[in-house]
């Protein structure tokens, strides 16, 4: 096993993929997990590849700077051996849910939410910020997944949040309430 | 991964709106307690209430921590006592009432609701001696409610238990003359009743029910307007199979939320689950009221010209969504018009806009019936079974359920405002166009035949 983590930031663009893509398959490399996402026209990708076992992380990194020059990207390539967290290591039984801030973007929110969310035990597993100005909430909100320990006491973060005006749902109620093949 | 729009219409729904999952109904068969001895059957069911349901309260406010949905009501519904308490005479009815009541205490649910007695072709003894405890019953009890079927389109109208249910509602409203004859409040007639309705007054458990079965009743009236009103304002083609639609998909997705908790609730209870009963059940609070769902349709008021086309679409569209939701829908799903307990159906029924005939024709296309109408305390008791006469004929003819809680309230005049609290609500005094208070029509007795089912005209 010689597993990287690769990091891929830039200004998004066609082609990105394929050539970072191509290059790890040059390396004799296979791609386990991957994950691109996109801020505004910021191009983001972190990918979980296992290399040959002759190879390095330094090689692959050398090879994706020269050939992605001219791209701007920033690429970094780190080896990967590190054991999973305690958190993953002893997962407690956790309920999911969706922490919600309304209202436009001010300097501070982030670290607050999860600043609360983190004093109670909670650990968030996706983030999403849409900051669009004007008065429509949809165009205002900050979306926390998270998943919530069986030992968290409900009622003293609802009342948190509660008291920071964020919303604090169970995310069964909105998949049953918005999907109906489930 | 959820939209910001489905997080946003869901947060409103829940916080906002008034999404009530207004009861969770555990419903206990007590077939098996039966006995002749009343010591015994009251022992035995005071003990398989209290073990079946005895975790129900603490369930619910778990569940409630969970998901930050309030289950407003607990409840519990019984076999019909009619039946299972066939031995005994009319004051061990009233025995088994308080039973019910102190189980209903013990376990700390809001209501009891199977002191009920199905005659709609005839009745037995044990009908009889509960028919006759019922005022007695409700008086002395808190919590524990009452119905009788006394109509169904299989078996048609039997009209002895209608006259009978005229005196007793009578005597029953009497009996509470300090309440405003808050007994009456606690006991519905019913024409074709469901088996399986976690609402009260009318619950209990049907005969063709499982030993235990959980059930849950969401409401959400401020939900549906809310959706329309929205549709209104931000929608440019918007017309009636629009709003259909709105209210059909409002509908789904509230039923969606309360088969959700109710199913958790269950599962933590080790019971089945039963149905889902998606009723638009309006409380005396704003925004809670099917009244005001009216308004927001942009009819004058509940009652005026078009309330009675509306509440068909309104009752069709709330039962296509919760059928489309949840495969096990079932008790009343629809719309409810109690006018004491819906802040904008009193005020309609206060100012005249809404008459006791009026409310009668918008009963045929709506879920119930002629709910929670206060009545001057001077109606006689063959000007109530009339009134119920025509309600359930309504239901017999059209293949529906009907029912009729009327409160003729001790010493009230038209126009005067009782007051019944908590989700009993208040309102007016309606009039009721009586000519004579006699009525020899009702004192003929018998039974009206089932209807036939073929030459549908």
């Amino acid at each position: 096993m010689n597993k990287v983590l690769i990091s891929v930031l830039g200004s998004d663009q066609p082609g990105i993929m394929a050539k970072v893509a191509s290059i790890i398959n040059q390396h004799n490399g296979n791609i386990e997990n991957l994950s691109q996402t996109l801020l505004d026209n910021v191009f983001g990708a972190l990918l979980m590849a296992n290399l040959a076992e002759d190879d390095s992380s330094e090689k692959l990194e050398q090879s994706l700077q020269d050939q992605t020059r001219g791209m701007n990207l920033y690429i970094r390539v780190h080896p990967w051996q590190a054991e999973p967290s305690d958190w993953h290591q002893n997962k407690p039984e956790t309920q999911p849910y969706i922490v919600t801030a309304i209202g436009p973007d001010r300097q501070g929110l982030v670290a607050e939410i999860a600043g609360e969310l983190f004093k109670h035990g909670v650990n968030i597993s996706n983030i999403q910020a849409i900051f669009k100005g004007g008065k429509n909430p949809m165009d205002n909100l900050m979306v926390f997944e998270v998943d919530v320990p069986r030992a968290t006491v409900m009622n003293d973060l609802r009342d948190a949040l509660d008291s920071m005006e964020i919303n604090f749902q169970h995310r069964r109620i909105f998949e049953s309430v918005s999907n109906i093949l489930n | 991964m959820l939209t910001p729009k489905e997080i946003i219409s869901t947060l409103q729904m829940v916080r906002e709106e008034n999404l009530d999952l207004r009861t969770v109904t555990v419903g206990i068969n007590l077939t098996d307690c039966v006995s002749d001895d009343i010591e015994t059957f009251k022992r035995k069911i005071y003990d398989k209430i209290t073990r079946t349901a005895g975790q129900l309260v603490a369930t619910c406010n778990r569940i409630e921590r969970r998901y930050g949905i309030e289950v407003a009501n607990k409840r519990i519904s019984v076999s019909p006592i009619g039946v299972v308490g066939a031995p005994f005479n009319a004051a061990q009815m009233v025995e088994i009432a308080l039973t019910l009541d102190k189980a209903a205490i013990e376990l700390g649910v809001d209501f009891v609701g199977g002191f009920s007695a199905l005659v709609e072709k005839g009745m037995s003894h044990g009908d009889q001696a509960l028919i006759e405890a019922i005022p007695q019953a409700l008086t002395e009890s808190q919590r524990v409610c009452s119905s009788v079927n006394v109509a169904s389109t299989r078996a048609g109208l039997n009209m002895d238990a209608i006259k009978r249910m005229g005196v007793v509602i009578k005597q029953a409203a009497a009996m509470t003359a300090d309440d405003d004859g808050l007994a009456a409040a606690k006991l519905v007639v019913f024409a074709n009743i469901p088996q399986d309705v976690p609402f009260m007054a009318g619950a209990y458990l049907g005969i063709g029910e499982a030993d235990a079965v959980v059930s849950v009743g969401v409401s959400g009236p401020g939900v549906v307007k809310a959706a329309l009103e929205r549709a209104m304002a931000e929608e440019d083609n918007m017309d009636l199979s629009r709003a259909a639609d709105v209210i059909k998909q409002t509908a789904a997705r509230l039923t969606r939320a309360g088969e959700l908790v109710g199913r958790e609730v269950a599962e933590i209870l080790g019971l089945p689950f039963g149905i889902v009963d998606l009723s638009l059940a309006p409380t005396p609070n704003e925004n809670d009221s099917v009244g005001e769902i009216f308004e927001a349709i942009g009819l004058p008021a509940i009652g005026a010209p078009g309330s009675t086309a509306f509440l068909a679409m309104l009752n069709d569209a709330v039962k296509k969504g919760g059928a489309f939701a949840s495969s096990h829908v079932g008790g009343l799903s629809g719309a409810f018009i109690p006018v004491c307990e819906d802040l904008t159906i009193a005020r309609s029924a206060a100012e005249g806009t809404l008459a006791l005939e009026k409310l009668e024709a918008m009963t045929a296309v709506c879920s119930v019936g002629l709910d929670m109408i206060a009545l001057p305390g001077d109606t006689s008791a063959e000007m109530l079974s009339a009134i119920i006469a025509d309600e359930m004929a309504i239901g017999v003819i059209n293949k529906k359920t009907t029912a009729a809680r009327l409160i003729p309230a001790p010493g009230k005049q038209a126009g005067d405002h009782v007051v019944f609290g908590g989700l009993l609500g208040e309102g007016p005094v309606m009039a009721v166009n009586m000519g004579s208070q006699e009525n020899r029509f009702v004192r003929l007795g018998g039974r009206i035949p089932a209807p036939i089912q073929s030459l549908v005209n």
